[in-house]
């Protein structure tokens, strides 16, 4: 795998080790008057951005921790300081 | 050895140690260092094989596995690079794809049958009628292809991988790739230098002209090779075959290992900061009619021949070439004794004047401006027709040898493959880098340089290019680097020419996959206009050459025959891998790794027979007797022993710890007391269950559960996921593997348990569902939970792993007079579903929700503020009535389909079978099944298609759960 993750206790690590953990969509929304198309929405709806995207990361193989990177999708590698599109 | 030189210095053969092989059960000797190819040789095999379509004799030509034309089974593995591969003591060779023999093949007669053969015949022959089709496949397949692997065939031998990391990775040991890694490792850099061949130094390996010292180049990659080797700094992986590049600087590889390696192939995978692709060049085949006739080669495979291997290539060979390199082997083969007929030079000017001197001076016939264009001979070469360019002052040569080469052109795979591109360079003649890949520097021969002095200089600018890559400052020292470079010279002026004035009909532009010159025209013609178009179509550069030969031919004569211009074509992209891997390396060692629990030895030693179940090995049964009537039956009478070890335990304590249970378990988990445990279970976002376990409480803020054994490993992390966003306070251990747990089952447990812990342990004191600590033997800590899985009385005793076998022991001493007996996995499965007791995982399948097992009540619908894991999806799933239910089943008739078997109607499939087993407990047949909501009322008749039940569907009655003591009054006993 070309994709190096940077896990923020262990440092630039080989892809490997990380499981995805999908795109950052933001907290879980309050349930009071949530309509299930909203609900349903934030569950299972993606932007598939082609280019930079913030995403959600597990250091399975290492320190456990859930963290957020930015990787554009078009190349599979993780950007530094980008511009989320 | 007889046949062979053994006096030349650039030998890489040890002619005292002989390897003997055998080819058509005949013996023949090689020597230490000598290919397959090259010992078949030396023994006067010419015809390697026949080719993929027309059953054309194939011979040794590139000695690089650039075609096919070698591919052998060889100690019967199919399609082995022979010319590559190492011979070794004992090796069984054949050839392939003929019938009858390499020399005398039944099918040559289909080498004349081409005209009924254009390109694209497949595609517009074999498609109507249709019928036809699997008739016409079998033939063909019969007739073509490579080698045939043995549905017998087990490999052997060790697939490793290595993942090595790096500063700089450079790709290829000839001199530039050497003086790269030099320079770069002189900066401090760590380097991994990677060599196809089994030793380095490159094209100045077996050449011996003098470079401006008066040193022949062979001594000057010696010394270099010498200085890499001795660099602590450089690792040198030789005989490694490149797999791919990749961006983010991964390269990949494969090595083959010798007789002293400890592995058959071993995957490398390396990540480098920077990568330099110093991988020279290879010949760029001449085109002419017959132009792979055994007998024709070249100029490298028989210059190599002779200085690498010692073997003399032919008698009397003819030369028709385009580069300085043919001039070279020419004059070292005729210093052998070659008799070299004549030199026919595609140039008119650019010649190395040192070199015609040289030819001059042996009278050797040298005719600039000439070139091949029909080879003769029925299956070996007898001789050569040259000719101008224009066709005109032909004559015909008698020949047992054509070295054959229109040029050099760059091995360029390396840079195509990961997104760089190569572009028309007009005075090389050949494709040339153009835009790299990041952090990819070239250096060497792949720049169309040719001077010794310049490609070791541009090897030197690599290596600091590729440390400043690595952040190392060095504009300085680049600087003087350049500027050394650019006083070299540059660039080597090629040839433009493509083909000479031939009908191309059997001109093969791509020896793999036969097509030749004709084909190409004829897919032009069709209205494929672009080379990746034409490749598709005619399947030029598919085969296991990986386009080596028609690489840089095939877009040259598309733009030729186009009319364009020759910028406005590029080659082919490559895909890995590169060089053909064997699956087994990329597989690699397949480590049966699983966990085994404190007792599996104990159990081994009981009989247990065990089975892998998930990423444990656990006893399933006890006796040969796989219904496990004896365990089963014990339980429920006396009391059997289990080890539950493998269960999920888990602790978890911190300030937030009950806010991060509330959102992933369905109860509400402030209810959650000490000295008690509730049973509850996690669901997805979907409100699908995914895991049951218990759950007790430790202390302030520290809680205690449990998890299904499938979901022990994922659990730390689903809690973390679903707690991401708050920053929760709270910490998580996993006492999975630091706790064993042991299931004492049965009316008799409380007898048994009662001899060996130190306080009050009968219903009052530890009542069903509760949990209590208990000191075994004086100074063991378990505790205890009343559980009822199996539907007995129950205790679940977690002890530490390292005291598992002493507290066993003291359970199994204590449970003699009871009738202890030891159950597994399989008995606990009937138990339990008996009991109703579902597993998740064969109870449910991915949409199977909470509420369709009937666990429902365990779910606190109210608790929004907890925003629970999949609660708002059961609120949308109560509303339908369609889902899958569990139900109890009953069969009418005396067999037990299998689990698994679907639940049917007229029409569809309404359900299916989970769990379904004889049982000793209740009467009859009896097992747990999903069904659709209108079917799972008590009472129905459902049918069950089973794979042997021939048409008659087995029935079912739907009934109520559980089976076997609904009240529950054993296991609170």
């Amino acid at each position: 795998m070309a994709l190096t993750l940077t896990c923020p206790i262990c440092g630039e690590r080989n892809g490997y080790e990380f499981k995805y953990g999908g795109e950052d969509k933001g907290p879980r929304p309050e349930e009071s008057g949530l309509s299930p198309e909203a609900w349903c929405d934030y569950v299972h709806m993606n932007n598939c951005v082609a280019g930079v995207q913030k995403e959600w990361w597990y250091h399975r193989d290492g320190c456990g921790v859930w963290f957020t990177t930015e990787r554009d999708t078009t190349s599979n590698l993780e950007i530094h300081n980008a511009e989320v599109s | 050895m007889m046949n062979r030189i053994t006096n030349l210095p650039t030998l890489k053969i040890d002619p005292s140690k002989a390897v003997s092989l055998k080819y058509h059960d005949i013996p023949y000797q090689g020597c230490a260092g000598d290919t397959v190819a090259t010992a078949l040789y030396a023994g006067g095999v010419r015809i390697f094989g026949r080719s993929l379509k027309y059953h054309r004799p194939r011979g040794l030509y590139s000695l690089d596995g650039e075609c096919s034309n070698t591919c052998m089974e060889i100690d019967a593995i199919p399609n082995e690079r022979s010319e590559n591969l190492p011979a070794r003591d004992g090796m069984v060779v054949r050839e392939q794809n003929v019938k009858g023999s390499a020399e005398h093949d039944k099918l040559s007669f289909i080498d004349k049958l081409d005209w009924a053969m254009p390109a694209g015949f497949y595609y517009h022959t074999m498609h109507k009628p249709a019928a036809l089709w699997p008739l016409a496949m079998k033939q063909i397949r019969k007739a073509a292809g490579l080698g045939r692997l043995s549905p017998d065939f087990r490999q052997t031998g060790r697939f490793d991988e290595i993942f090595p990391s790096t500063e700089v990775c450079v790709i290829g040991g000839g001199p530039s790739g050497m003086q790269a890694a030099l320079s770069a490792a002189e900066q401090g850099l760590r380097v991994i230098l990677l060599e196809a061949r089994p030793w380095l130094g490159g094209f100045y390996d077996y050449r011996t002209v003098q470079d401006d010292h008066a040193v022949p180049l062979y001594e000057r990659g010696r010394k270099l090779a010498e200085k890499v080797s001795a660099h602590p700094g450089i690792r040198v992986l030789t005989h490694t075959s490149l797999v791919g590049t990749y961006n983010n600087g991964l390269v990949t590889a494969f090595r083959r290992g010798s007789s002293e390696d400890s592995f058959a192939e071993r995957y490398i995978e390396i990540r480098a900061k920077s990568v330099v692709v110093a991988t020279g060049c290879i010949e760029r085949p001449l085109l002419f009619e017959n132009n792979e006739r055994p007998g024709v080669m070249q100029a490298g495979c028989a210059h190599r021949l002779l200085n690498t291997f010692g073997i003399l290539p032919g008698k009397t060979a003819v030369f028709a070439v385009g580069h300085d390199l043919g001039l070279e082997a020419a004059l070292d083969l005729h210093d052998q004794g070659v008799n070299i007929a004549c030199i026919a030079d595609l140039r008119t000017e650019g010649q190395n004047p040192d070199l015609l001197k040289a030819l001059e001076s042996r009278d050797i016939t040298y005719q600039p401006g000439q070139t091949a264009l029909e080879a003769h001979g029925k299956k070996l070469l007898t001789g050569v027709v040259l000719g101008s360019m224009d066709g005109s002052s032909q004559k015909t040569l008698p020949c047992d040898l054509l070295v054959a080469s229109a040029g050099l052109t760059p091995v360029s795979g390396p840079l195509t493959i990961n997104k760089g591109s190569v572009a028309y360079d007009a005075h090389t003649g050949s494709f040339l880098p153009d835009k790299l890949p990041e952090n990819t520097r070239v250096a060497g021969r792949i720049l169309g340089l040719g001077d010794p002095e310049a490609i070791e200089a541009s090897g030197h600018l690599a290596g600091l290019q590729a440390a400043q890559d690595c952040g190392l400052d060095s504009a300085a020292d680049l600087q003087k680097a350049e500027q050394a470079l650019a006083e070299l010279p540059g660039p080597e002026k090629g040839t433009d020419f493509v083909i000479g004035p031939v009908s191309g009909r059997k001109s093969f532009i791509c020896f793999d996959e036969d097509t030749t010159i004709k084909n190409i025209k004829q897919a032009i013609n069709k209205g494929f206009d672009v080379p990746e178009l034409i490749k598709r179509f005619t399947s030029a550069g598919t085969g296991p050459g990986q386009g080596g030969i028609p690489d840089h031919n095939l877009p040259l004569f598309t733009a030729l025959y186009q009319g364009s211009a020759q910028e406005s074509v590029r080659p082919t992209n490559r895909r890995p891998p590169l060089t053909p891997i064997f699956l087994s390396t990329y597989a690699g060692r397949n480590h049966d790794m699983a966990k085994r629990t404190p007792m599996h030895d104990r159990q081994k030693q009981d009989g247990g027979i065990f089975r892998r179940l998930g990423v444990w090995r656990r006893a399933r049964y006890f006796s040969e007797d796989l219904s496990c009537r004896q365990e089963v039956e014990n339980v429920r009478s006396n009391v059997g022993i289990f080890d539950g070890s493998t269960l999920g335990k888990f602790r978890i304590h911190g300030p937030d710890c009950l806010k991060a249970l509330d959102r992933v378990f369905v109860s509400d988990m402030h209810k959650v007391k000490q000295g008690r445990i509730k049973y509850t279970a996690m669901c997805n976002e979907d409100g699908c269950v995914i895991d049951d376990g218990v759950i007790t409480k430790m202390g302030e803020n520290d809680y205690f559960f449990t998890t299904s054994t499938g979901r022990a490993g994922a659990t730390v992390e689903w809690i973390r996921y679903h707690t991401r966003y708050e920053g929760r306070d709270f910490h998580m251990v996993n006492l999975t593997d630091a706790f064993g747990v042991i299931n004492l089952s049965g009316p008799n447990a409380r007898k048994v348990i009662e001899k060996v812990v130190d306080q009050d342990i009968s219903n009052e004191a530890l009542p069903f569902s509760g949990v209590k600590g208990f000191s075994i033997g004086q100074n063991v800590e378990v505790f205890v939970m009343r559980l009822g899985f199996v539907g007995e009385l129950s205790y679940e005793i977690h002890v530490p792993s390292s005291y598992m076998e002493s507290v066993w022991d003291l359970l199994l001493e204590a449970g003699q007079e009871f009738g202890i007996m030891n159950f597994g996995v399989e008995a606990q499965n009937v138990l339990r579903m008996e009991k109703g007791h579902i597993i998740l995982g064969q109870e449910s399948e991915q949409r199977t929700n909470l509420l369709d097992v009937h666990l429902g009540f365990l779910w606190h619908r109210d608790k929004p503020e907890a925003k629970t894991v999949g609660s708002l999806a059961l609120k949308q799933a109560e509303q339908d009535p369609d889902r899958l239910k569990l139900v109890g089943l009953k069969m009418q008739e005396a067999k037990v389909p299998g689990d698994g078997c679907v639940i049917v109607d007229e029409s569809r499939i309404r359900g299916y079978v989970c769990t379904i087993r004889k049982s000793f407990s209740v009467d009859g047949i009896v097992g747990l099944a999903l069904v659709e909501g209108p079917l799972a009322k008590p009472g129905s008749v459902v049918s069950i298609y089973e794979d042997e039940c021939k048409g008659n569907l087995l029935k079912a009655d739907v009934v109520p759960l559980p089976f076997y003591d609904p009240e529950g009054a054993r296991m609170k006993a």
